[in-house]
């Protein structure tokens, strides 16, 4: 034990020396339960506030939609919420807000999610309303097709608004084509339509059950009395009856191609530039977050100085990274005025070439570091986050290692380490897929010299031709 | 000369003298009160009125008594031999000292030490105590200059987040200048007299921070998320730019685009911000409410450098603004931090009042905005009240009856049962002025906004009639209290609540007594409020719709 005045001391020294501390993260011990059927429960408790947040995860997902159905799973999740057990679509509704819960499912890529946050008084409630949407939900007919034409209309709305929420639908769909990796995960207005109610139902038999199953609790609740309310609900659960989809990882695209989407009156182009990227468990992954983070991936990054900063051209640009279980995408994503189209673009390949050649000194390496963790900690601070954080790194197969191992990999990171890294994930300016949104009219001959065009018309019902 | 022995004698002189220091010190104390509890306005001038009065009856009262062993009595009556006046002076003398060293102990602590707040407690009542009183390690603190500093440590995670409101927002603009503020905002982040433009978000990402801002009709927010290890570099940097700002004009220039571009994407190409920009212009007719906080095209063209100045000298004064700090730091050190750097900084005159209050609306208010659009948009507002109006929170919960999630009633009505709508919404504004209880509805494309504005007038109509049942009433009540521990289960949502509390309601303590104000509101108070603000002469009504067909229809 340190004694009072050599721990002093020892603070003291810190400050004269101005040592900054990594600031890594540790995930808290989690008791993990694990049935015979194969469903898998993570709890936590955190007693800070009264509240108890659920995250369950279902793997599987959009790229289990089948050919020509995007959109099922996210169908299926928003189904989930309209009645299950004893209560129909309204009164489940109002047992939620009636003890001010909220309760949300929603497909991802990769799986389907269901978020669930409620005072802690009403664990039981939440639990209840859990167990039933898994092993009882409704799947009524006449709520599928008045969700599924909800859907068809909510898309053309978001058509009528800030294009920004839709380009990274349009980019992944036209890049990765008829990979799984492409599908819109809330799906289109063409294939939402063909989806029936028999279909939504075969999909929760296929890929709902417990061998694919994660409940993730985190809050304040007794974790013994958990981990015996959720086993005796669960034992008895049917596993799903088809397998995962297998697919292979995409594989990068050489040369060219353009996508042009019209939206006849747009002030604005809108454009989303990449290429196929690195997947979740990238072993590289503290170098990748450094440099995208210097790149695209905050208020000074690369892009956002020379675009925004210094030109004025925009008002945002960043670098995503989607990272899948195999190789997602890697894009740039920007807007400005219809007049400036080509040059924000040409700025843009520049860029990238820029980062290709030189990456990063060390002081800006250094910057990116202590930027990354300096807001690590703030991502694991709700009973939510954590709940997310259990469920999403048991549905990757990965350990807490990757959360608690990444503070030191990023302290660790060296400069030639990251610039080679750079250069295997960050596409040559050869090698890209573009897709450009604005008036196709004003922009149509000038956007021609980036490669082969294909153009569509915004109001198309699908996310690419 | 017999009368002045007589009253020293007597010690009238002294208790004169005792009567003044203490009165002096009294109301040294009284005023610093003041400043951290709220005494009612009277307070003040009572007190005076007691000195005055209280002073020639303390005279007399030293001339006619005397203390004596026996207790007291009337001067004439003691035995002069037997007089211990003299004792009675040195006491008299001893309490005058003390008085005096209390006093200028005080005066000077006053300039060197930070004060602190006293907590007044909450009411101590309910399932979930927190929930009802003021955690007692917040601390404030008011700056000579009228800053004012409020802390909550919290040491879950070693982060901190600072939270500076500035009272300046799109109300406090006129035409030729609307969207300064928001502009203003912008330029806060390129250089100062010390640094050059970008080196601010340079240096404070180095250090593992991140900031953004906002800008609303009421108030210009800036926010910072860092490290404790970075404490001492974000006040420097807040410190900087508050005091040092540099306006340069190239900067200027380009970032007249930039804003020019942020408009582009938020208003010209959404619809739903279009038609939100002209029902918010239409329903004021005098208040400065009607004007976008992004600001007009003609007037982002037209900014000069003399508006900007003039703007930031009035209105980035420290008495013009409050810091929250919120995460792993202790009261103390920011106090000593805020004092160090945000302290030079001299007061300046208050901002002009916003005089203008909207006239009462004389009859309902229809506009329609014709864009490209697959899917119209309807928005119903009204004028409600301003955020420490008591009936605020009577809306706030009534919204959430009527649009708060999928089991409101507008929802499952409209957009569940009749299909007239896709999506529901609502909010109200919560500003120091009174603004607009505001619906927002989005139509299918072959959706009809004028069945759609009758069905939710008879909606409202009906609410305003029959009220809420207890059901409702106790959901919404639910909902609020839910919200209101998931705001405080983040040092973000702290910092944000503490501040909008204080800033909008005068008072953080406020935001505390939330669950159980919430309590005392019933359902016949909800109704009520549906009767005052929902009536069809109160109401703008705008739609969004694509251009009607050419030719007769």
């Amino acid at each position: 034990m340190i004694r009072p005045w050599l721990r002093s001391l020892v603070l003291l020294a810190m400050l004269f020396t101005g040592t900054a501390m990594a600031q890594g993260v540790t995930l808290p011990e989690v008791r993990q339960v694990e049935l015979d059927n194969g469903a898998v429960f993570l709890l936590h408790e955190k007693h800070d506030v009264p509240l108890i947040a659920a995250e369950v995860t279902l793997r599987g997902g959009a790229v289990s939609d089948p050919e020509g159905r995007a959109g099922l799973a996210s169908l299926f999740a928003g189904l989930l919420e309209k009645g299950a057990g004893d209560r129909d679509a309204a009164s489940f509704a109002e047992a939620v807000a009636a003890v001010g819960g909220s309760l949300s499912a929603a497909a991802g890529l990769e799986a389907v999610t269901i978020s669930a946050d409620f005072m802690a008084r009403d664990a039981d409630l939440m639990v209840e309303l859990l167990v039933d949407m898994l092993q009882r939900p409704a799947l009524a007919a006449a709520e599928m097709s008045k969700l599924r034409e909800r859907r068809v209309n909510l898309i053309r709305a978001a058509k009528d608004n800030d294009p920004r929420r839709l380009i990274p639908t349009y980019g992944n769909a036209f890049l990765f084509l008829d990979h799984p990796y492409g599908t819109p995960v809330n799906g289109d207005e063409a294939s939402l339509a063909k989806i029936t109610a028999r279909e939504v139902r075969a999909y929760y038999e296929d890929y709902v059950g417990a061998d694919r199953l994660i409940i993730s609790i985190v809050g304040a609740f007794d974790v013994d009395a958990m981990a015996e309310k959720l086993s005796e609900a669960f034992a008895a659960w049917r596993a799903a009856k088809a397998p995962l989809p297998e697919f292979d990882s995409p594989a990068p695209e050489t040369g060219r191609r353009v996508l042009l989407i019209d939206k006849p009156g747009a002030t604005q182009s809108y454009f989303w530039i990449g290429n196929v990227g690195v997947s979740r468990n990238y072993e590289h992954r503290a170098e990748l977050d450094i440099a995208n983070t210097l790149f695209g991936g905050r208020f000074t990054s690369l892009l956002m100085n020379e675009l925004r900063t210094k030109a004025g051209l925009t008002y945002g640009a960043s670098a995503s990274l989607r990272r899948p279980t195999q190789a997602g995408s890697v894009a740039i994503i920007s807007f400005t005025k219809t007049e400036t189209t080509i040059a924000a673009i040409d700025l843009v390949l520049a860029l990238l070439a820029k980062l290709r050649d030189e990456g990063f000194d060390e002081e800006l390496i250094t910057s990116g570091k202590n930027y990354i963790l300096g807001l690590f900690a703030p991502r694991l601070e709700t009973s939510a986050q954590l709940a997310a954080q259990f469920a999403t790194l048991r549905a990757y197969g990965l350990d807490a290692s990757y959360v608690n191992d990444y503070g030191a990999a990023v302290a660790g990171a060296g400069s030639e380490a990251i610039q080679s890294v750079i250069t295997s994930v960050y596409p040559s300016p050869d090698n890209l897929v573009f897709v450009v949104l604005g008036d196709a009219a004003l922009i149509r001959d000038d956007v021609a010299r980036y490669g082969p065009i294909t153009e569509m018309a915004i109001t198309d019902p699908r996310f690419r031709p | 000369m017999a009368l002045f022995a007589e009253l020293r004698r007597r010690n009238v002189f002294k208790v004169a003298l005792l009567f003044a220091v203490a009165s002096w010190l009294f109301v040294w104390l009284l005023g610093d009160l003041q400043e951290r509890v709220s005494l009612p306005v009277w307070t003040e001038t009572f007190v005076y009125f007691l000195i005055v009065v209280g002073f020639p009856l303390a005279l007399l009262f030293a001339w006619t008594y005397e203390i004596t062993p026996a207790g007291l009595k009337k001067a004439d009556d003691v035995d002069q031999t037997q007089s211990i006046v003299f004792k009675t002076g040195q006491k008299l003398n001893a309490a005058v000292a003390v008085l005096l060293v209390l006093g200028a102990l005080a005066v000077v602590g006053e300039r060197l030490l930070p004060t602190f707040e006293f907590l007044v407690p909450g009411v101590p009542e309910g399932e979930a105590p927190m929930a009802n009183t003021t955690p007692a390690e917040i601390r404030s603190l008011t700056l000579d200059n009228g800053l004012k500093i409020i802390v909550w440590p919290d040491h879950d995670i070693p982060n901190v987040v600072m939270y500076t409101f500035v009272r300046a927002g799109g109300r406090n603009e006129y035409p030729g200048i609307t969207g300064v503020s928001h502009f203003f905002e912008h330029m806060m982040f390129l250089g100062t007299e010390r640094r050059a433009p970008g080196e601010f978000d340079a240096e404070m990402e180095a250090a593992g921070g991140a900031n953004n801002a906002y800008t609303s009709s009421d108030v210009t927010v800036y926010e910072d998320w860092f490290p404790r290890s970075a404490l001492e570099t974000i006040f420097e940097l807040e410190g900087d730019r508050f005091e040092n700002l540099a306006i340069v004009p190239d900067v200027f220039e380009s970032e007249r685009k930039v804003v020019y571009s942020e408009r582009r994407s938020s208003i010209d190409n959404s619809n739903f911000r279009k038609l939100h920009e002209q029902v918010q212009a239409t329903a004021y007719v005098a208040h400065p409410y009607q004007f976008t906080v992004i600001g007009w095209p003609s007037d982002i063209e037209a900014w000069t450098q003399d508006d900007l100045v003039s703007y930031y000298r009035t209105y980035y004064a420290p008495n013009n603004r409050t810091v929250i700090v919120t995460g792993d730091v202790t009261s103390e050190e920011v106090f000593r931090l805020a004092e160090e750097h945000f302290g030079p900084a001299p007061a300046q005159e208050p901002p002009p009042a916003i005089r203008t209050v909207e006239p009462e609306q004389l009859g309902p208010r229809h506009l329609v905005v014709e864009a490209s659009a697959q899917t119209p948009l309807l928005h119903v507002a009204f004028h409600a009240a301003g955020a420490a109006a008591p009936e605020t929170l009577s809306m706030n919960l009534l919204l959430n009856i009527l649009v708060g999630g999928e089991s409101s009633r507008l929802h499952q009505l409209f957009v569940e049962g009749e299909g007239l709508a896709i999506s529901v919404g609502g909010y109200q504004d919560e500003g120091f002025d009174p603004g607009l209880a505001y619906f927002y509805l989005t139509l299918p494309p072959d959706g009809d906004p004028v069945e759609l504005e009758r069905r939710i007038l008879d909606e409202l109509t009906r609410v305003a009639d029959e009220g809420v049942t207890d059901a409702e009433l106790s959901k919404a009540r639910n909902i609020v209290l839910a919200d209101f521990w998931r705001e405080l289960a983040t040092i973000n949502g702290k910092a944000s609540a503490l501040g909008n509390y204080d800033v909008f309601h005068g008072n953080y303590e406020k935001l505390f007594r939330l669950p159980v104000e919430m309590k005392t509101i019933t359902a016949e108070d909800l109704r009520a409020v549906a009767a005052k603000v929902f009536r069809a002469n109160n109401m703008t009504v705008g739609v969004l719709r694509a251009p009607a067909a050419k030719g007769p229809q």
